[in-house]
């Protein structure tokens, strides 16, 4: 029996709700110092003086300000996923303020809580200026900014013209609060220096090999000298792909110090000082025939960067690609400079956001031409990505959207607004659809064949809570033709063979693909061994009719095997290794355009007079090609889901106008969805083997499943109530 | 962290005297607020008494004339769940119960309960902003920041906060009172002279004395307790403070109303009572939603909305007018 597609439990999750798997903050080492870092609560000024003799002459080994700290080298440009910085701004360099909560000073001490009391002891005098914040004032000063991850603007056709050509047209604002990542592990760091000027790092990081690239450069320490560890994130969502000023200054510190140095950020400091989605001021435009066919489509997305970086939530990407318009498609992005700190990528950066304004006009679409909105998603799917002019390899739309419906009972529902009802609830139901970016990256992997029968894998790839031990160890078993308990996973470690950032729902595709090409080498070298080697129990017959299972070899025609134990033994060999190697072309240089697809389906409960909107139903159908293990994809779902409740009904992160800071830096004023919030979830899963988009046939899915749930939301909102909310997240107020 | 003592008491008249004497010194219970403020350094006391030890103060009394005595240091669970408060008033098992979590409640105490500082993000942040309660002439940063959780009433230019805890709106519905003991004997202290409104002093939140300890908390006989109900509308469905909270509880003459006691939560520095809507309600049919609307808007006359929570002025009275009803169907 294969195991890729079984529903396996997690390789590790007895370790995890045991307590017994080691995250980064759990781990002690003999001699370790404690550091704290010191930041600013003013968003925009100077430091004019730092007096830490209180600080120093109370329990701190060591104060580290920017008239002590070592200069450090300037990042690199232009930006790169494969050595990226959070931001281009370095901690302690010069006495320049550009956000709240930018470290000022960095204590040291013997326990963290004498670190964090010397803290308190730091005077720091600021001359302060005003902050500039976003909003929709300093929205209308936005500027075209650089390149960064994909081009700026778009334009196929005249969407313009498309637009004006159409029978109905809709044209509206959408926006969307700033949100924090809110990982329950905190980022942590512990660095530690040899001898010989080789640095551990053991470092909350869904991107190991990155983050050795990115303090090689930074620091100027040989990239072969530092070690990065991670085996169990607590947590990633993007917030932890990137290096931030902590990882550098625990870094230094160790270095100064000669001795371990542990750090581990404040709740409100993960608001501060590691990245945030950024909001967005989304307008959209849509015209359509009378059929709903789309004539035109243009949609431009403002958001804000920090004063130093130019970073973009590329928000209109999708509609690049999600419908076709016959007309055309003209996508912007625009940002503005503001007094925080550089956002970052955030589960789903850019689709998630997007998607909210582009399938909310789709509703509204749908409404004012009279068409069912899965009828009117219907009439506009394609085949061909309207952006690349490429075929789709892949694009199980139809399927999700139909299946999806079926499941969902959309049949039954009455279209007219505030026509569902129960008792004296109003009834809602929306939909919305999604198309979700490829990433095909290379990744290296190497797959020891033990004598004893076992196979290690070994892979610098991560665990960020998404099953990457569970599905990894899969993947080998059926390549090998083993058992999945026979597999044991390594990974987490830049002394393993490269892998990419585990980012954009790629591990699977891209990681997984290196590991079966490793499984697949080890088990050749063993067919090899097995028509030429010692004794070897196939002479004469070809590669071709042998086949691999239940830990042995054998040929097709005959009742003949060999395990591995005994092939290996009889070669007197300890183990046999196969180096996986994944090298594939980038997804935009491909003949097909590699994208996921979802149709999902929600269903409200709304009390008109109090306001409040309970989700009570959702159903979600997906296209992420082949799926290795349906428990941790359906997991990955309903976290995805979760994830995006949270963006519908509860996250934001306001800004004080006046102080230019994130308010509510903890989760009690920062809301993410509780038990309570979320009813039964419905995952199905439609899509089909991907040759395109991985070897394995699988396409990403955690990013995805994210997507359009708060479009989803939103429509079954407008359903219930009769009331189009476009500014997330659909609190209270704007309903009742 | 900062630094304390951690100090234990076993009597208490050495622990009010402790009290009496030392401005830094801090009593601390469950200890689910205080120790979230010190984290946060919105309060630094140097010493903590703990009074967990403290003899029969923990006790639930069902009184034979159908009051109640909760011991200070009774736990939030063990009194939302107590057979006769559940049966008696309705109205405090659910502000208990819709309070926190399930560990949290199991930890807290009900004097601390009541003594539970706002949730005003300016006051609790980690960093030392704008506050006239945490730091006495530095400003109000809600004032004119954001402030939509604040108050619509009883708010000055000094401090627009709220106080949090549900189970004080379902006290101040009942008219109970908070027993307090200091070093000349006992006081007690009406529910709705407990808190104070701001004013310009706003880091005095009760009128506690430095060397007074809460009790107990004494529940009257009422007629309308066993209709009551407390109604909590929050953002989040569970593990979350009251954006508006409303406790009612009613005594009927058939569907008419006889007597109502109706308090609010999240509007206002302090529970608020809505004396004026209970005297229009008097009489007013449970049939007529619109009169009832109408009563209770007598109340409202007086509150003024600031930047963010003009909604809270019209959703409170829907919130107030829901909870009326839902108690006068248990009548």
């Amino acid at each position: 029996m294969n195991a890729v597609g079984q529903p396996l439990s997690r390789a590790e999750g007895r370790l995890k709700v045991s307590g017994r798997a080691s995250y980064t903050a759990d781990r002690r080492f003999s001699g370790a110092a404690h550091a704290v870092i010191v930041h600013s609560p003013i968003a925009n000024g100077r430091i004019l003086s730092i007096d830490t003799s209180a600080a120093e002459n109370a329990c701190a080994l060591a104060v580290f300000t920017h008239l002590n700290l070592p200069r450090m080298n300037p990042t690199p440009k232009p930006w790169s996923h494969l050595r990226p910085h959070g931001q281009g701004h370095l901690p302690l360099q010069d006495d320049s303020i550009y956000y709240a909560g930018q470290p000022v000073a960095l204590v040291v001490a013997a326990t963290r809580d004498q670190a964090a009391h010397a803290g308190t002891l730091i005077q720091v005098e600021y001359e302060e200026s005003p902050p500039i914040v976003f909003g929709r004032d300093t929205a209308k000063a936005a500027i075209d900014p650089p390149q960064f991850l994909w081009p700026v603007a778009s334009a196929v056709g005249d969407a313009e013209r498309g637009i004006a050509a159409g029978a109905v047209r809709i044209e509206q604002t959408y926006s969307i609060a700033d949100r924090h990542h809110n990982q329950m592990e905190p980022h942590a760091t512990t660095a530690m220096w040899d001898a010989d000027g080789s640095l551990t790092l053991y470092e909350t990081t869904q991107h190991l090999y990155g983050t050795r690239e990115l303090i090689s450069i930074v620091l100027g320490i040989p990239a072969e000298k530092i070690t990065v560890i991670c085996e169990y994130l607590g947590g990633g969502f993007g917030g932890k792909a990137y290096v931030w000023p902590h990882t550098l200054l625990a870094s230094l510190a160790a270095k100064l110090l000669n001795r371990p140095v542990h750090l581990q950020l404040t709740r409100a400091q993960m608001y501060a000082m590691v990245g945030h989605q950024a909001a967005t001021i989304q307008t959209i435009a849509l015209g359509a025939d009378k059929s709903g066919k789309l004539t035109g489509i243009r949609h431009d997305s403002i958001s804000p960067s920090s004063m130093f970086d130019n970073y973009i939530e590329y928000a209109a990407l999708s509609t690049r690609s999600l419908w076709s318009a016959s007309g055309g498609i003209a996508t912007n992005h625009k940002i503005v400079h503001v007094h925080r700190n550089t956002p970052t990528a955030m589960r789903s950066p850019h689709e998630a956001l997007g998607h909210w304004a582009l399938e909310g006009a789709m509703d509204e679409l749908a409404y004012a031409a009279g068409i069912d909105p899965v009828e009117l998603r219907l009439r506009n799917d394609t085949e061909i990505d309207p952006h690349s002019g490429r075929p789709f390899s892949t694009r199980a739309m139809r399927r999700c959207l139909i299946e999806g419906a079926a499941r969902f009972g959309w049949e039954k529902r009455s279209p007219e607004p505030r026509s569902m009802r129960e008792g004296g609830y109003l009834i809602g139901q929306g939909m919305a659809s999604a198309i979700y970016t490829h990433w095909r990256w290379p990744a290296k992997a190497r797959v020891t064949l033990d004598r004893d029968g076992s196979a290690l894998v070994e892979i610098g790839t991560h665990e960020l809570g998404t099953g990457t031990y569970t599905v990894l160890r899969q993947v080998a078993a059926d390549a090998l033709g083993v058992a999945p308990e026979r597999v044991t996973v390594r990974l987490g470690d830049t002394r393993l063979p490269p892998s990419h950032a585990s980012i954009g729902s790629a591990t699977m595709a891209n990681a997984g693909a290196s590991v079966m090409l490793a499984a697949k080498a080890a088990r050749d070298k063993a067919i090899e061994l097995a028509l030429t080697g010692r004794d070897a129990p196939f002479a004469g017959t070809k590669a071709d009719d042998i086949y691999v299972g239940d830990g042995m070899l054998r040929l097709a025609q005959r009742n003949v095997g060999v395990t591995y134990a005994e092939l290996l033994t009889r070669n007197g060999l300890p183990h046999l290794i196969g180096d996986g190697n994944y090298d594939p072309v980038p997804e935009a240089e491909g003949p097909k355009a590699v994208f996921s697809f979802s149709a999902v389906y929600a269903e409200v409960r709304v009390d008109p007079e109090l306001g409040l909107v309970r989700l009570r139903r959702f159903v979600g159908a997906y296209d992420a090609g082949r799926i290795i293990n349906p428990k941790t994809a359906r997991s990955q779902a309903i976290g995805g889901i979760i994830w995006g409740v949270g963006q519908a009904l509860l996250e934001q992160s306001e800004t004080d106008p006046a102080l230019g800071r994130f308010l509510n830096r903890n989760y009690s004023g920062y809301l993410v969805p509780s038990n309570a919030d979320i009813p039964d979830l419905d995952v199905h899963f439609v899509g089909d083997f991907d040759a395109d988009a991985s070897p394995l046939g699988a396409k990403g899915l955690g990013e995805l499943t994210a997507v359009s749930v708060a479009p989803a939301i939103a429509n079954a909102v407008y359903h219930a109530t009769g009331k189009r909310v476009r500014d997330l997240p659909i609190t209270v107020e704007k309903v009742m | 962290m900062h630094p304390f003592a951690l100090l234990r008491a076993h009597d208490a008249t050495a622990a009010i005297a402790a009290h009496a004497q030392d401005p830094e010194l801090a009593f601390i219970a469950g200890g689910t607020d205080l120790l979230g403020l010190i984290k946060d350094r919105a309060t630094l006391p140097a010493r903590l008494l703990d009074i967990n030890g403290l003899p029969d103060m923990a006790r639930i009394d069902a009184r034979p004339e159908g009051g109640l005595s909760i011991g200070a240091l009774a736990r939030m669970s063990d009194v939302a769940v107590h057979p006769e408060v559940r049966k008696r008033f309705p109205v405090i098992t659910e502000a208990l119960l819709f309070s926190a979590s399930g560990q949290l409640r199991n930890m807290a105490s009900i004097g601390g309960n009541i003594m539970q500082r706002t949730r005003c993000a300016y006051f609790r942040d980690e960093d030392d902003l704008p506050c006239n309660k945490r730091r006495p002439g530095s400003g109000c940063a809600a004032r004119h920041g954001l402030n939509r959780n604040h108050a619509i009433f009883g708010w000055s230019d000094v401090c627009v906060a709220t106080n949090p805890s549900d189970l004080a709106v379902a006290l101040a519905a009942l008219d109970a009172h908070v027993i307090v003991r200091g070093a000349s004997g006992e006081r007690s202290i009406p529910f709705s002279e407990f808190h104070r409104l701001p004013g310009t002093t706003p880091a005095t939140e009760t009128v506690l004395k430095r060397g007074e300890l809460i009790v107990a908390i004494e529940v009257p006989p009422s007629p309308e307790g066993r209709a009551s109900h407390y109604l909590k509308l929050r953002d989040r469905q569970s593990y979350e403070f009251a954006l508006v909270s409303a406790a009612a509880a009613v005594a009927v003459d058939g569907r008419r109303l006889r007597s109502v006691r109706l308090a609010l939560g999240g509007v206002a520095p302090k529970p608020w009572r809505l004396t004026a809507a209970e005297a229009a309600l008097s009489g007013v049919s449970l049939d007529d939603p619109g009169a009832l609307a109408r009563a209770i808007a007598a109340s409202f006359g007086d509150a003024r909305p600031l930047a963010h929570n003009a909604f809270k002025i019209e959703l409170a009275q829907r919130v107030a007018l829901r909870a009326l009803q839902i108690a006068g169907e248990r009548a």
